[in-house]
């Protein structure tokens, strides 16, 4: 500490203020808090960059096979998907408002949202696995393991590469699945730790960033929603 | 007003979005998700697409504006962000560049590769004898990527 420059460490250290979440090195919770976020944007590229990879090769196929992504896209429910994207977007509004209530130091009104985001979260888990036992059960399986049968997918067995369509459905869902799933672990942590009264309005770093992950979740599935669905 | 920006000041310049425009913004990406499900359900012809796509651009733009606070956010991340859209539009563009002109740096003729290939396989569809369509089982295997006819290079 003696080699730091004489007026940080009076500012850091020396004060009676020196809050214990800050690390030493870091100069001021506020440098603490910018370079988490800036941590965090930058993870959130490199995930914008793994999906985009699957995005382009949706945009590569559809262009080879307009014909049959227009049949097996048509057999997904956009009700169902609809009501997925309401969900999820309802658990942005809620991850919203807990950091907001975070920065207020209202801890109950935070572990509220943060529970009620968990929830949905499992709602969205839910009527996705209703989706996918649909298609289980019609033989709608990704690539080599493509089936089709009954009377709601067995048309698709006369269409040309509609089981490409259902690679990319099954590989972009899946990820972004995985990523809720991942996202729901993480809130329920944050919960937990909110619960226990580890945060305050000086100290939400772990809620700020946990809820920038899950909107990125929330903007990839606005997406996905009229990609694979719609048309 | 007054009390929000003392707040922020306090906590060392956090900016914190009202309640009232989280309100706002949820309803409106509400609004919007049942607009692109109804505009999905009417034949727009060319404009589903676009339609569809610029819905989804604005929804994306307001969770990242207000619900990330982006808006309020340092300058560094927002150039990050930015970067980020870079290089996915660099990763596209140019794909798709290689996928429509693939050969074409060196082709004479007025069309492009694509297009002639694309003519091919209209003339063999129409022939009954050529096996136009690939039969259904192969094609359903993974295989069936790799020697799609628009994917065959040019030189």
């Amino acid at each position: 500490m003696a080699t730091a420059t004489p007026q940080i460490v009076d500012d850091v250290h020396a004060g009676p203020h020196h809050p214990s979440h800050l690390q030493h090195h870091f100069v001021s919770s506020q440098q603490q808090f910018e370079a988490s976020k800036l941590g965090i944007w930058l993870f959130l590229m490199t995930e914008i960059l793994l999906f985009s990879g699957l995005f382009v090769a949706y945009t590569v196929f559809r262009t080879w096979y307009p014909e049959s992504f227009d049949a097996a896209s048509a057999t997904l429910d956009a009700s169902l998907g609809g009501l997925n994207t309401i969900v999820l977007l309802a658990s942005s509004f809620t991850v919203a408002l807990s950091i907001h209530m975070a920065q207020r130091d209202n801890q109950r009104a935070v572990f509220i949202n943060l529970v009620i985001t968990v929830i949905l979260g499992a709602a969205f888990m839910v009527i996705k696995g209703i989706e996918y036992t649909a298609k289980f059960e019609g033989g709608a399986y990704p690539g080599g393991f493509f089936d089709p049968h009954g009377h709601h997918y067995g048309h698709l067995a006369n269409v040309p590469y509609a089981a490409q369509f259902f690679s990319v459905y099954f590989l972009m869902t899946g990820l972004h699945g995985v990523h809720v799933l991942v996202g729901m672990g993480i809130i329920t942590w944050m919960a937990i730790r909110t619960h226990r009264g580890e945060f305050s309005s000086s100290y939400y770093t772990p809620i700020e960033i946990t809820g920038l992950y899950w909107h990125l979740v929330d903007i990839i599935w606005i997406f996905l929603f009229p990609l694979l669905y719609l048309i | 007003m007054a009390q929000v920006s003392r707040t922020a000041h306090e906590e060392g310049h956090h900016h914190i979005v009202p309640v009232k425009t989280l309100v706002i913004v949820f309803a409106a990406l509400v609004c919007l998700t049942v607009l692109t499900y109804a505009a999905s359900r009417v034949d727009l012809g060319h404009y589903n697409i676009p339609v569809a796509l610029a819905i989804a651009i604005v929804k994306a733009l307001l969770v990242v504006t207000f619900f990330m606070a982006l808006k309020y956010d340092s300058p560094t991340n927002r150039l990050v962000f930015v970067m980020g859209l870079v290089f996915v539009a660099i990763f596209l563009s140019f794909t798709l560049l290689d996928m429509y002109f693939r050969g074409d740096v060196s082709n004479v003729d007025p069309e492009t590769i694509r297009d002639m290939q694309l003519q091919e396989e209209t003339v063999k569809a129409r022939m009954p004898t050529a096996p136009a369509a690939p039969a259904v089982t192969d094609s359903s295997a993974g295989a069936a990527q790799t020697t799609a006819p628009h994917t065959a290079p040019a030189e």
